[in-house]
């Protein structure tokens, strides 16, 4: 259905959004690039001047640098080992027939839809808090010493949260994967004598192979950027045991007032995004054709 | 009316020209078939006419007209597809009220319109149902419903029974060829099916890669097929192509013999070859024989009586006025 | 095909699957629990599951002290004010991609995609000054501005892939039946697309109330949203569980209950059609 008229008109509709994304893009990137070449601080206007690289290598070789990625590398990969191995487990379970299915498919999506500002505060005072969290209560109750997560442990703590938040994630599109599975390829695999352990790994765990690769992209691309949690819990701290690369560039520009430093940190971020994007896009891609 | 005149048309999707330079007329009243191969063009050839592509050269003529230019809606013509593109949203009146809503009809010529096609079509009984509600069979006559009503200049249908079952599809077959009688407006059919160009055309236009083969009546076309691509492609079961020294004899590259037009016997014949299934239709029996030097497989049409088994021997003989002869080049020799 | 599976290990499995959905659920469980009882009951040592005196009254003090009703008709204002500026947008540029394809319409369906990947922080400087400069800092319009074109590409892939599902033919029987290109997608397309443009209203209803980056760095008092309003407990002052709970109950309940209606158009929505 393409007639020189309809063509004209789609490229018509097509344009609002390409030339608004165009300028979300372009315009706000331009200019962190830009500033990321100048000496500019929020609190001394008008005092920019052209620093060439010197926020890149100011920024590149702060000691918090290094711990922001150290830290957003622990963040992402603790997260996704918590939620693809958990998600796993959770959908072959969910997968077997048994009383209460949808009930029970409701409990497990819910953390998704919960703000990150209320589950981090609700974890870090009700469950986390050393005095009077419940995981300090039942320290207490099996007489061990209770656990003070921020202070001990702090970016296993922000860990443990954000995974909780992204396992039905996780879950819910493995699940749907899984059911995705023809059931005689199964049935086939078991009259060729096949265990339940090697039907696993020979045949659901391949069928899975491509939406685990999408959970990992995906919830890469939303782990990098996590910030609310952190701002509401530890602020990055204690010291930067807690700070990853957006909450670095945040704390350089927002709190230091430090713009020059800070888009550098941005421009570095971008950069490290799109190494990750690049992989996805190249999947999601070849699904298009599909 | 509805007289349509393709006069060089081409269409080029990029670089690739799937309708090479192609002229056709379409008279007044005329059924006509598209039939090829899928791949053929005709359907793309369907929706030029349409107006749901645009040709890359050349003229549409509908009634001396020029409607090249002209949109879709304003060329006078009703399209039924294969999918039936019914709205599923709106009930079987409003599908069909549809096009006379967008021409702006007022509402007692419209509940005419519909109340007279719902007759013709059966589905006086339906008219407030949604489609997902019908049989395949229903929404095909909905879809001619809403064809019909706009009184078009001519008909254009894409492979409109390819959805329906096989009993289904020869019922519907009668109808549309009914219904041609009936209302005497042309229409244009396309199908790769040459059973349904068979029986329901005055006129087959038979494509290959965008390529005219033949146009003709469909006994024209059995009769004298002007090519090997036509000889193969009209008639059921298709017709046996013979090459090499049997075809020489008759001073033929190839030699071509319809099922129907070799006569059988257990005795004697000219040539000989060894029976490999025998399918028993009941009225008729069509024999596949192997082993005869002739081609891997030749097909017999016997009568339904015969009582041939595998492995038995037989013995073939052409009907001589009845073989078609083709030069080196695939063309008839007359 | 199903098998019949025997009672004993469907009970065994229906035991395991529920202690684990129950523990998954039960922070937000505590959360609800916690917002009806007192200040001292929540911290009480042992915790007590249902045998305290219920009370609304955190609820009511909530509200009082901290105009709690603003920053959720905020959540309500930039979540649906984004989602539907998005789908107005949208709307065009999905028919135009799934019924209308071209050579560069995978490529422009590529590249939008990769703008959802921008991290933010690569644009909050500039974001922030351009609001600053404006005005628009600290205002509903800035946020949905922000997070319509943060979750528009979401909205285009959700459409486009809905859209493709509706045969082409309809659209060109339409046509052929005279209706013009407004008509075609206003009362032909858009009545068979609606419960595919639901679900992408839901979710990115769902996305825009949960965001959390953005509206935390562009607003303060006024156009504050949940989110940011929730924020404001990480500094506590005496007792406040009772408090924050009541506060985060009201906050996640509404997107709770349309999540809970979304989760199957989630999983299409956010891998962008690639898990089905």
């Amino acid at each position: 259905m393409a007639t020189q008229h309809s063509r004209a008109a789609a490229r018509l509709m097509i344009s609002p959004a390409v030339i608004l994304l165009l300028g979300w893009m372009l315009i706000p990137l331009g200019m962190t690039i830009y500033f990321s070449f100048l000496r500019y601080n929020l609190l001394m206007p008008g005092t920019e001047a052209w620093a060439g690289f010197e926020n890149y290598s100011y920024f590149l070789t702060d000691p918090a640098f290094f711990a922001a990625i150290w830290n957003t590398l622990f963040l992402v990969g603790g997260v996704l080992l918590i939620t693809v191995v958990g998600g796993i487990l959770l959908a072959l379970l969910l997968d077997q027939p048994f009383w209460g299915q949808g009930i029970v498919r409701l409990l497990v999506i819910a953390p998704f839809f919960v703000m990150p500002t209320v589950s981090a505060l609700v974890w870090k005072n009700m469950f986390m808090n050393p005095v009077n969290g419940l995981f300090a209560f039942l320290a207490d109750a099996i007489g061990m010493q209770p656990v003070d997560f921020f202070a001990e442990i702090p970016l296993l703590s922000i860990i443990l949260i954000v995974a909780w938040g992204w396992l039905p994630f996780a879950t819910l599109i493995l699940l749907t994967a899984m059911q995705s599975l023809d059931g005689e390829q199964l049935e086939a695999s078991e009259m060729d004598g096949a265990g339940a352990v090697s039907r696993f790994f020979h045949i659901v765990l391949p069928h899975l192979a491509r939406a685990i690769t999408v959970v990992i992209l995906i919830q890469t691309i939303f782990l990098l950027s996590i910030f609310a949690e952190i701002l509401v819990t530890t602020n990055g701290g204690p010291g930067t045991a807690t700070t990853n690369l957006t909450f670095l560039v945040y704390a350089e520009s927002l709190l230091r007032f430090d713009v020059g430093t800070g888009s550098a940190g941005g421009v570095v971020a971008v950069i490290l995004a799109n190494i990750v994007a690049i992989f996805l896009m190249r999947m999601i891609g070849k699904n298009l054709d599909a | 009316m509805g007289r349509i005149t393709l006069d060089k048309i081409t269409k080029s999707f990029g670089d690739v020209q799937v309708i090479p330079p192609l002229d056709l007329t379409i008279e007044d009243g005329e059924f006509v078939v598209f039939v090829g191969p899928s791949g053929c063009g005709k359907s793309t050839l369907l929706r030029l006419i349409a107006g749901l592509e645009d040709v890359s050269s050349g003229e549409i003529r509908i009634d001396g007209k020029n409607a090249t230019e002209t949109p879709p809606a304003k060329r006078g013509l009703a399209m039924v597809f294969q999918s039936y593109a019914l709205y599923p949203h709106m009930s079987v009146r409003k599908n069909i009220a549809f096009p006379l809503r967008m021409a702006g009809m007022d509402q007692k010529e419209q509940d005419r319109r519909i109340d007279n096609a719902a007759k013709v079509l059966n589905l006086s009984d339906y008219l407030d149902r949604r489609p997902g509600q019908l049989s395949g069979g229903q929404r095909q006559r909905v879809a001619i419903g809403r064809a019909i009503v706009r009184e078009p200049a001519a008909f254009l249908f894409d492979e409109p029974l390819s959805n329906l079952d096989a009993a289904l599809r020869v019922g519907m077959r009668l109808e549309i060829s009914e219904l041609h009688n009936r209302l005497e407006t042309t229409m244009i059919y396309v199908t790769h099916d040459q059973v349904e160009a068979m029986t329901m055309a005055d006129k087959i236009v038979v494509l290959r890669a965008g390529l005219i083969e033949q146009v003709g009546s469909p006994l024209d076309l059995y009769k004298h097929p002007r090519n090997l691509f036509v000889a193969g492609f009209i008639g059921s079961p298709t017709m046996n192509l013979i090459a090499g020294e049997p075809a020489r004899a008759y001073d033929a590259t190839t030699i071509g013999v319809r099922p129907e037009h070799m006569a059988l016997s257990t005795e004697s014949g000219k040539w000989t070859g060894k029976v490999g299934v025998a399918e028993h239709l009941g009225s008729d029996t069509f024999l596949h024989i192997h082993e005869t030097g002739l081609a891997e497989t030749i097909t017999v049409r016997a009568d339904g009586e015969v009582t041939l088994r595998h492995g038995d021997t037989v013995h073939l003989t052409p009907v001589e006025d009845k073989i078609h002869r083709f030069d080196g080049e695939g063309m008839r020799i007359s | 095909m199903a098998r019949a599976v025997s009672t004993r290990r469907k009970a065994a499995v229906t035991a395991l699957a529920w202690t684990i959905g129950i523990l998954i659920f039960f922070p937000i469980f505590w959360t609800i629990l916690t917002s009806f009882k007192t200040e001292a009951e929540a911290v009480a040592t042992p915790p007590s599951l249902f045998n305290f005196n219920w009370t609304l009254e955190n609820y009511t003090t909530v509200q009082d002290r901290s105009n709690y009703g603003r920053h959720f008709l905020n959540s309500v204002v930039i979540s649906l004010g984004s989602t539907f500026l998005g789908l107005v947008i949208a709307v065009p540029a999905a028919w135009a991609m799934a019924f209308v394809p071209g050579k560069q319409t995978k490529n422009v369906l590529m590249w939008m995609l990769s703008t959802k990947m921008l991290p933010p922080v690569g644009v909050l400087i500039p974001i922030y000054l351009i609001f600053r400069n404006t005005g628009l800092l600290d205002t509903r319009v800035a946020l949905i501005i922000v997070l319509t074109l943060i979750n528009l590409p979401i909205i285009v892939w959700m459409l486009y892939t809905y859209f493709r599902e509706i045969p082409g033919e309809i659209l060109e029987a339409a046509r052929m039946d005279g209706a013009t290109l407004r008509y075609e997608i206003l009362y032909v397309l858009t009545p068979m697309a609606l419960p595919g443009i639901a679900s992408t209203f839901l979710l990115n209803v769902i996305l825009a109330w949960n965001e959390a980056f953005w509206t935390l760095n562009l607003t303060a008092a006024n156009a504050a949203p949940l989110t940011a309003f929730i924020a404001s407990y990480s500094s506590p002052e005496g007792l406040f569980y009772a408090k924050l709970s009541a506060a985060s109950t009201m906050a996640i309940a509404p997107i709770l209950i349309l999540g809970w209606f979304s989760q199957k158009q989630l999983v299409r929505g956010l891998t962008f059609g690639a898990v089905k």
